[in-house]
């Protein structure tokens, strides 16, 4: 039997080849999600092996403050401790090192890297053979006016010897000679990363503070191992200093950990939208097992009849779908490694640049891949199998295949019963029940909406098609007949357009209300009329010397500092948004419940409503703050503000850091005129100091606001590059569904094309066949998407009003495009029903 | 897309010309030692409003020489003509178009689109050619087939016979000049087939339409004015106002 099934499954080869097809792609994007971040982790893993592969100690701050979104910051260490790590015995050599941010401006005045790329470092050229920089070409750099800088970066950005060098850090925009070319090690630049290096007192001074430097890296001199010789160091270290040793192999497991929680993410993402396309590839192998199961009734009849019992038949399905399903996840998987590049240059061009040397395959991924793929395909498979089983022996003779719709009115009872659960379920989550009941109330509302589509097909399918028998007569009335004949098949063939649209339209949905609400927040708070703004949020931004310097230009009013660090506050690791309570008058405004916001005292603190109420602080309540460089500090609540869903739930005086070594930049300086000051004039003054030197983007009111409220586009963007994966499997369910269908209907072809229908004509019933069923999808899709959308937005607004806004554009580009998927799916079957042979179809015999 | 007949040079038409002319028709299947000669050098013509059935064994020749007298399959040889149009040169487009406008087709089975109703299939030739026809004309094959109260129901709604009377229809209802009937009966009983002959012979008779037809039913082939039979793609001979017992007569000498 088995070999019997074997036989018969490969004597269809352009089916085999096309049901395999949905599990290709599906199957693909996991491998490829897999091989991507495989990659990427060994690509990292590798790199920081290299950077501290001669490092055999390394000697840092005890204190550091979790980051909110993961990662940490660590407080500075004394340079006078170099003294005593060089004088612990086993310690050949030891070179202070610093990780600051220095933003090299290329000699078109525009800075080297992207904004959210690589990151751009400051650091520390010196002749200690335990530093990590080897000279390659020139001199290492000796003073505060000299810098070196990588190999790779020095190359694309056409800098030589001799060149002087602008560059943006902490302290300000200075200009720099460049004295020498530096190789890393072995590798001229690690992961696209831009270096700009000075001599130890200057970087301290430039990037972080005089007389502390980030970290010492140690050589041994092989004496002891590298255990002993960081307990040595740590029994020398001064306890005043707070300062810790590790091994190198520690350091270099921790970064690779850090590296790895970002990108686990990352994965995690790419994961859910794989899974997404498996998901519309196992309703498309359902689609093609049932229609197929409905077409080889009269086979499954004859066998039963020649004696092959239910199970045979049952398991000859199963066999076919086992083959298909092993294909189909091989070729899948080998997809992937193509799809891995794919998925690499589409994060590039959402402006996520990760750097991958080489492929990484790993067997594990690979069975993995060919598991989840056969068994979603023979699950697919069960239900049309079993149907094919209860075929009676003599059933009865058919043309055509039709499939029973079964009672419309209980398929739509059940389906919005189903509904009616996932929106209670929905609601529960609203009011504050766990997400998993959110995931549960949206796959009931999706069944829902399956569940019912065949009872609600036709009649759709039918008026869906009226216009099209008004405007193409004979042939649109056949298209639209055809689209209605089968009702099962239409809905099912619809699912997957349906889900990939109510996804794209959900995310539309959310994006846009995201949009508004940002315009609101930022537009609330920011009343001047031009703003610098930087776009590195998590690493560097513009020196706080910059807002002094602009408002010191003549016809500037008053410009202001706005920027973030991570503090930890009442015993966690929390953003905290610094400004100047002195000069953000009137220029950031938080919406105030209680206290004054221009009365913000150096240890004082405003706190968001909600957050206050959550932890029970009123005015008055003291917080316990924990700097980066292990300052304890105690705060007391001052005001508390209106939270809104974008704009933090801390803010603090930048006088409540003075005196400590946290580094503080600026993200954004917001900047009001004198009235009646020449506005070109004091916009080329602004631009002068920043935007010319590098420092920042200068825009006015509008076009800031435009600006930030467009960043969710670019995610936006890439969910929509995710999901085009999702819509072509679903394209292809569409091309095979009608392939079938005209294979099944060959003989009505021939009889057509017989009595004076022209291949053109022809053509044109399967294409109109195909958009009234793409566009029952997207039109069902949209409604769900849109409700989806709202719900999303209730359910994430952070109890700030959210607003509900319908991108009307964007809906109907989403029902245009579902049109033009329908013309193109129909390209193919279209062309393969004019090849209908006439003599064939009608011939009698 | 309707296809304007504007787009075509109009069909050469003469009255004096047949319906159908076959010229020394050849049609070879396979090569060399495999090479099966269905048809071989036949010559006929079928005269404007006569009822001719072609007869022969199985495997004789005769549908195949009935879809190359269509235009539905290639010759090997020679050359057919429809109402003094050339087949041979012809696009498939032109083709197709002479189809809906010169010839109307009844098959034995499967006639009708099952999506559409029995009024929609009558007139689908002419719709698919984006032409009303003429009214008053399909009127009256309406009438004449007897289904004026079924022309809203679907086919699978029709009996077999009815299911014949409306392809009947179908193929009259653009008034071609030749209708090719490929064992129109094949599937029914005796009864019900004779309702469909006699309403095609009064379609000759009375409406003055061609009507060719292939069976290899004695009685069926009685209806007929004329009877040519084929025997190895060849023809055989010939017989006018047949009647059962002669034809049965004939075919038992043919089959010698």
């Amino acid at each position: 039997m088995f070999r019997l099934s074997l036989k018969m499954t490969l004597a269809r080869k352009g089916r085999l080849f096309l049901t395999s097809l949905a599990i290709i792609l599906g199957t693909g994007f996991l491998a490829g999600t897999y091989i991507f971040s495989d990659t990427l982790n060994s690509t990292f893993d590798r790199l920081f092996s290299d950077v501290f592969k001669d490092v055999d100690a390394y000697v840092r701050s005890s204190s550091f403050v979790e980051a909110e979104f993961g990662g940490e910051q660590r407080g500075s260490a004394p340079i006078s401790a170099l003294e005593t790590v060089l004088s612990v015995p086993g310690v050949k050599d030891a070179a202070p090192d610093v990780q600051g941010y220095a933003r090299i401006i290329g000699k078109d005045g525009k800075p080297i890297g992207a904004d959210n790329g690589p990151p751009t470092f400051g650091g520390i050229a010196s002749a200690s053979v335990a530093g990590l920089w080897n000279i390659e070409d020139g001199r290492l750099p000796v003073g505060p006016t000299e810098m070196v800088m990588d190999k790779a970066t020095a190359k694309a950005s056409k800098f030589v010897l001799g060149d002087t060098v602008r560059i943006n850090a902490q302290s300000g925009s200075r200009e720099f000679a460049m004295v020498g070319i530096v190789n890393y090690g072995d590798v001229s630049s690690p992961g696209g990363a831009t270096f700009a290096l000075f001599d130890q007192p200057t970087a301290s001074e430039f990037l972080l503070k005089p007389g502390f430097v980030d970290a010492f890296l140690v050589q041994g001199d092989g004496t002891v191992s590298d255990e002993q010789l960081t307990s040595a160091i740590n029994a020398a270290l001064s306890p005043a200093d707070k300062l810790e040793t590790i091994t190198g192999a520690q350091i270099t497991q921790e970064t690779q950990d850090q590296i790895g929680a970002v990108l686990s993410f990352l994965t995690l993402f790419l994961t859910a939208f794989s899974f997404i396309a498996l998901g519309i590839g196992c309703f498309v192998i359902y689609n093609v097992f049932s229609i197929t199961t409905a077409q080889r009734l009269k086979e499954n009849a004859l066998m039963r009849a020649i004696g092959a019992n239910k199970r045979q038949v049952v398991v000859a399905m199963m066999v076919e779908a086992l083959i298909i399903g092993l294909l189909g996840s091989a070729l899948g998987f080998l997809s992937g490694i193509g799809l891995s590049r794919g998925l690499s240059a589409m994060l590039n061009a959402f402006g996520i640049e990760l750097p991958t040397t080489g492929l990484t395959i790993q067997t594990n991924r690979i069975v993995l891949t060919m598991i989840v793929g056969t068994v979603i395909t023979i699950l697919s498979a069960i239900l049309p199998a079993l149907r094919a089983g209860r075929v009676p022996p003599l059933a009865a003779l058919r043309d055509t295949a039709l499939e029973n719709v079964g009672s419309v009115k209980r398929r739509v009872t059940i389906g919005v019963v189903a509904m009616l659960l996932g929106a209670g379920a929905i609601t529960a989550t609203a009011a504050g029940a766990t997400n998993v009941l959110l995931g549960i109330g949206v796959l009931l509302v999706f069944a829902g909406v399956l569940i019912i589509g065949p009872g609600i097909a036709k009649p759709v399918a039918l008026s869906l098609g009226r216009p099209i028998e008004k405007l193409r007569g004979v042939t649109g009335a056949m298209a639209r007949q055809n689209a209605a004949r089968n009702p099962k098949r239409t809905a099912r063939t619809a699912a997957p357009v349906l889900i990939g649209v109510a996804l794209v339209t959900a995310m539309t949905v959310f994006a846009a209300s995201v949009r508004s609400e940002v315009r609101t927040t930022i537009g609330d708070q920011f009343q001047g009329d031009y703003i610098v703004s930087s776009a590195n949020r998590q690493f560097g931004g513009l020196a706080p010397s910059l807002a002094l310097e602009l408002a010191a230009i003549p016809g500037v009013a008053q410009a202001t500092g706005l920027g973030f660090t991570s503090v930890n506050l009442d015993g966690s690791g929390k953003f905290v948004i610094i400004i100047d309570p002195a000069t953000a008058s009137g220029l950031i405004t938080f919406n105030m419940v209680q206290g004054d916001q221009s009365k913000l005292s150096a240890n004082g603190i405003l706190v968001s409503d909600t957050r206050a109420l959550a932890k029970g602080w009123t005015i008055g309540s003291t917080i316990d703050v924990a700097m980066v460089d292990g300052t304890q500090k105690t705060v007391t609540v001052e005001g508390t503000f209106a939270s809104s869903g974008f704009g933090g739930s801390y803010v603090v005086s930048r006088a409540l850091f003075e005196g400590t070594l946290n580094n503080l930049f600026d993200t954004n300086i917001y900047i009001r005129l004198t009235s009646g000051a020449n506005n070109d004039q004091v916009y080329d003054a602004l631009a002068a100091a920043s935007t010319d030197k590098g420092l920042g983007t200068l825009q006015s009111r509008d076009e800031f606001i435009d600006a930030e409220s467009g960043q969710i586009n670019q995610i936006l963007g890439l969910i929509y590059g995710l999901l085009g994966l999702s819509i072509i499997i679903a394209i292809v369910g569409i091309v095979i569904t009608l392939l079938l269908s005209v294979f099944e209907r060959k003989r009505e072809i021939g009889l057509l094309r017989a009595i004076g229908m022209t291949r053109s004509q022809v053509r044109t019933t399967v294409r109109w066949e195909s958009v009234i069923t793409s566009m029952f999808g997207a039109i069902v899709g949209v409604v769900l998407g849109v409700v989806m959308g709202f719900v999303l937005i209730l359910i994430l607004a952070d109890s700030g009003a959210s607003a509900f806004s319908l991108p009307i554009a964007a809906t109907i580009w989403i029902l245009v495009l579902s049109f033009i998927v329908g013309v193109l799916a129909a390209v193919y079957p279209a062309r393969r029903a004019t090849k209908v042979d006439i003599m064939q179809s009608i011939a009698t015999t | 897309m309707n296809n304007s007949s504007a787009s075509f040079p109009p069909p050469v038409a003469s009255t004096d010309s047949p319906a159908a002319r076959a010229t020394n028709v050849s049609k070879i299947y396979g090569h060399d030692d495999s090479e099966v000669r269905a048809l071989d050098d036949v010559t006929i013509q079928f005269e404007k409003g006569h009822f001719s059935a072609i007869m022969g064994p199985s495997g004789s020749g005769k549908s195949t020489l009935m879809h190359c007298m269509a235009g539905l399959d290639s010759l090997t040889k020679g050359s057919v003509s429809i109402n003094g149009i050339d087949l041979g040169g012809l696009s498939d487009k032109a083709l197709t178009q002479l189809r809906r406008e010169q010839i109307g087709f009844i098959f034995q089975a499967f006639n009708l689109i099952p999506t559409l109703n029995a009024k929609e299939n009558i007139v689908l030739p002419l719709s698919l050619g984006g032409l009303k026809g003429d009214a008053s004309w399909i009127e009256k094959v309406i009438d004449a087939i007897g289904l004026r109260d079924r022309l809203e129901h679907r086919p699978s709604e029709l009996s077999g016979g009815q299911q014949q009377r409306v392809a009947v229809a179908r193929a009259l209802a653009s008034e071609p000049a030749i209708i090719f009937a490929d064992e129109p009966t094949g599937n029914l009983d005796s009864k019900t087939g004779g309702e469909v002959l006699g309403f095609m012979r009064r379609a000759v008779t009375d409406l003055s339409q061609t009507i060719v037809m292939v069976t290899h039913d004695a009685v069926a082939a009685s209806y007929a004015d004329r009877i040519v039979f084929l025997k190895d793609g060849k023809i055989a001979g010939e017989m006018f106002e047949p009647t059962p017992d002669r034809v049965l007569d004939y075919l038992k000498h043919l089959g010698e």
